[in-house]
């Protein structure tokens, strides 16, 4: 029987990751497609609005990579114990979620290499920035909202893993609970497994 | 009855759909608008130095778009089952980012200022707006057959932009989303609140 849920995106972690973790720390099952540059033109306009990622689900297609979260997220009870607390995991992720693209910018389609130095500089004060009032909003024993792993940690351990292996290692050390509540999501063992197992991608972001 | 107090400035810019979600659920609130001058000696004590703000019984829940999401679950405009509501976030942010990539234009250099508000007048507005309208009933609801948040934030989001002088495609362009209008301003809720708000520049 085939999985219910299929995601569609480029082979890259980038927006599609957290929903990629997600699947992964819930245990659930789904087709992970991934599509090239080249075959990116035929599907555009059978997507909801231009761009991917999409979810298929009962015949349904979602578009926008945090509303496919959240729903995965939902789905699988990782969304947050009360309705308030679900609106604070949404505040951290709204918060956090332009580095990605801003991320991107940088460390895959920088222009040159003054290109590269002048966007670094943004990228640089947007991460402090961000960062900064989520590290002051963090829980303190590993978790950003409440006390269980939630979608809300799983955009931050994506968004930091590509600050630190990707764009500039030892940045994280300046935000401790930060870096607890991704230690805690590295050490989740169906996370940890998909670390191990998952693809490459066509470049590192 | 929660207690409820939604802090802003005294404009509509991003914090409208919310005072719009408030009403059509006809939840009673605190519409606090707060002047420019106010806003330095709070900043440090709110959640992450912005506004909106939404206060629910002694809890500061913050960010305009995750505060739209849970006034919209509470006020019964979230969606009914799940992916429903998943379809609603969607439509949601696809609306917003007409809004954000207006303002984004507004802190650019002169020059760079009319070379990107023409792309955005001709080029991107018009392709969402397309894609927006097809993801429209013939009735005038994103979702099912009833008013959610989705149809609220395409209204508010439209109009926020024009009055941010940005030329926007009539919606006479795209029937489905004029609809969509139509059913929002119909709302009774919403009737009165669109009547009776303070009227500001933006």
């Amino acid at each position: 029987m085939a999985p219910k849920y299929k995601l569609t995106y480029f082979d890259v972690r980038a927006r599609g990751e957290p929903t990629r973790l997600l699947f992964a720390a819930a245990g659930v099952e789904y087709e992970d497609v991934r599509i090239t540059f080249d075959q990116w033109p035929a599907h555009k306009d059978s997507t909801p609005m231009g761009v991917l990622p999409i979810l298929e689900v009962d015949g349904i297609t979602l578009s926008q990579s945090m509303s496919i979260a959240r729903f995965i997220a939902r789905e699988t009870g990782l969304d947050g114990k009360t309705r308030l607390e679900r609106a604070q995991a949404d505040a951290f992720v709204d918060e956090l979620e332009e580095l990605i693209p801003k991320m991107a910018g940088v460390v895959v389609f920088a222009k040159d290499e003054k290109d590269k130095e002048e966007k670094s500089k943004e990228l640089d004060k947007l991460i402090a920035e961000r960062l900064g009032k989520c590290e002051k909003l963090s829980g303190s024993d590993g978790h950003l909202v409440g006390n269980s792993l939630l979608w809300c940690d799983l955009v931050l351990f994506n968004i930091a893993h590509n600050i630190e292996e990707v764009y500039k290692a030892g940045t994280m050390q300046d935000y401790p609970k930060l870096t607890k509540v991704c230690d805690t999501v590295k050490a989740n063992p169906r996370i940890a497994k998909w670390m191990a197992e998952r693809p490459a991608g066509m470049f590192d972001f | 009855m929660p207690s409820i107090k939604y802090t802003y400035f005294d404009g509509r810019g991003l914090g409208e759909v919310n005072r719009v979600m408030l009403a059509a659920g006809g939840m009673k609130y605190e519409d606090v608008r707060l002047h420019e001058s106010k806003w330095a000696g709070m900043k440090s004590a709110t959640p992450m130095g912005e506004l909106p703000l939404l206060e629910v019984d002694g809890t500061t829940i913050c960010q305009s778009n995750s505060i739209a999401r849970y006034i919209a679950r509470e006020a019964g405009l979230a969606g009914k089952t799940s992916i429903d509501q998943a379809k609603v976030d969607m439509i949601m942010e696809g609306a917003r980012s007409l809004f954000d990539k207006a303002a984004q234009i507004f802190i650019l250099p002169e020059a760079e200022k009319a070379v990107r508000k023409k792309k955005l007048e001709e080029k991107e507005a018009p392709e969402l707006l397309e894609y927006l309208n097809k993801l429209a009933s013939g009735k005038g609801y994103f979702v099912g057959d009833q008013l959610t948040a989705a149809d609220v934030a395409l209204y508010v989001n439209y109009e926020s932009v024009g009055s941010l002088t940005i030329a926007l495609p009539s919606l006479d362009k795209y029937p489905n989303l004029k609809k969509v209008a139509e059913n929002v301003k119909a709302n009774p809720g919403i009737a009165k609140w669109l009547k009776e708000r303070p009227v500001t520049t933006y």
